[in-house]
Parts: C-alpha cells; structure tokens; sequence
C-alpha cells in the first residue's frame, strides 16, 4: 500500500472500479498486474467458498450479518444470493425437505443446503473475500495510477542520468 | 465415492467435508496472502515469493496455536486439582 503523504489524493473511481469487480480499479488505472493477482486472490477466496460450501453460503437474508461482509465482493455476491434464492430456496435445483413438524407454516428447506464445516468454511471464505475486497479497492482509490511500470523501470536503470 | 460422483459443484456443498475441513486452511491461508501481497509488495515481480512465504506463517501459526492448545487442554489441564 502506498504510504500516505500530503500528495496521496483518493480516487473514487478506483474505488467503485474495484468494488464493480475484485482488481478492476488496478486495472484501468494501468497497474494491470497488481490488479490481476487481487483478482486472483479474491476469486480464489469467493469461488473456492462456493465450491466448498455450495450457493447457500452466500444468503443475504438468512446470513445477513456475514453477507455484510460478503458484500465486499461487490456484484458477484449479490449475484450468488440471487442465485441461492432462485436456485435453491425455490426447489428449481434440488428437492426441498418437509422440516420438523413444529416448524411454523410447515417450512421446507432444500436437500442441497449446506450443514456444519462445509457451511461454515465456505460462508468464512466469501466473507475473507469480501474484507480483503475492501482493503484491495481503498488501495486503488489511493494507489498512483500506473505506478508499478515505472517503479520497474527505474530498477532496471531507464531514466536514469547519463 | 459414489457422493463424490452425484456431486453437483457450486450449487451442493461439497462431500465429506466433515473428515478433512483441517486442510481448508491451506487454500484459505493462500488466498488471503495472494489478495494482501497484492496490495502490499513494492514490485509485483517479487508478488509469488511474498504469497508463498506468508501462506506458510499463516499455516504455521495455525498449526502452532493447535499445539498449543492440544498441549494445554490433553496434557496440562488434567494434572490440574479438580477443586
């Protein structure tokens, strides 16, 4: 993260970039590698979550307190709740399950929803994606924009005095 | 096996996740160090390096804190008087 000096000026842009999708506030604003491993990073994090805990680990209703966090991820996440909504809670992907006969209204869940580890470390792997998605775009807001390519230059002895 | 093979990837939690969930912490510690290191390296050349190194202290600490409480919760705390 660039240390912050009187100069450092913060770019919204970057921000809203990188919140649209993990690394694209690096991207447009020329620090395209930096930007690809924060995607890989993030990515990692949230599709290996989903992989490992199914689509009912992102729940903007039943898990609204990690979907919070969850949010970070910016759209992919509103898109895996929409997704468990549709998919899911509907019956469209797998038959639902009659619930204890106390439960109110006689409710039903659906037979692919998740259950103790594989739940919790999906849930905890898109939440990690969704902080650390944070702390990627407020870095883009602040970084100077293509800033790695003449760091590198500068090691290799370009612009050097001659 | 056979819940292996019927499977559906995203949509169902993965099976058997019950017996080796420990070794989650692997791909967790890696993709929070790619994301963090991303961030953090001056040069992003030196970025597969940083992302190796801090993947395996977060591993070892890990592995280091379960010791640690396997030590004080088996071994220790049953020599403790129970009144």
């Amino acid at each position: 993260m660039p240390a912050a000096t009187s100069e450092t000026t913060f770019r919204p842009l970057g921000a809203l970039l990188g919140w649209c999708f993990p690394g694209l506030g690096h991207i447009v604003a020329g620090n395209v590698r930096r930007g690809v491993y924060a995607m890989l990073g993030i990515l990692t994090l949230f599709l290996g979550g989903i992989l490992v805990g199914g689509i009912d680990c992102v729940d903007r209703k039943e898990d609204s307190l990690w979907f919070v966090g969850q949010a970070g991820c910016g759209p992919i996440a509103f898109v895996a709740s929409f997704a468990n909504d549709a998919l899911l809670k509907t019956g469209k992907a797998a038959p639902m399950i009659e619930m204890y006969s106390g439960a109110p209204g006689g409710a039903s869940v659906s037979s692919f929803k998740g259950l103790a580890h594989a739940n919790e470390f999906g849930t905890l792997f898109v939440f990690l994606a969704g902080l650390l998605n944070v702390c990627v775009l407020l870095d883009a807001a602040v970084r100077e924009p293509r800033s790695d390519g003449v760091r590198a230059g500068r090691r290799a002895g370009e612009g050097a005095a001659r | 096996m056979t819940a292996m093979v019927a499977w559906t990837p995203f949509l169902q939690p993965a099976p058997a996740v019950h017996a080796w969930w420990w070794l989650l912490i692997v791909p967790m510690a890696l993709g929070v160090a790619m994301a963090y290191k991303a961030i953090r390296v001056k040069d992003v050349s030196e970025w597969p390096k940083a992302v190796l190194r801090m993947s395996a202290q977060i591993v070892a600490a890990i592995v280091g804190i379960a010791v640690g409480l396997y030590l004080l919760v088996i071994l220790l705390l049953p020599h403790l008087p129970a009144e």
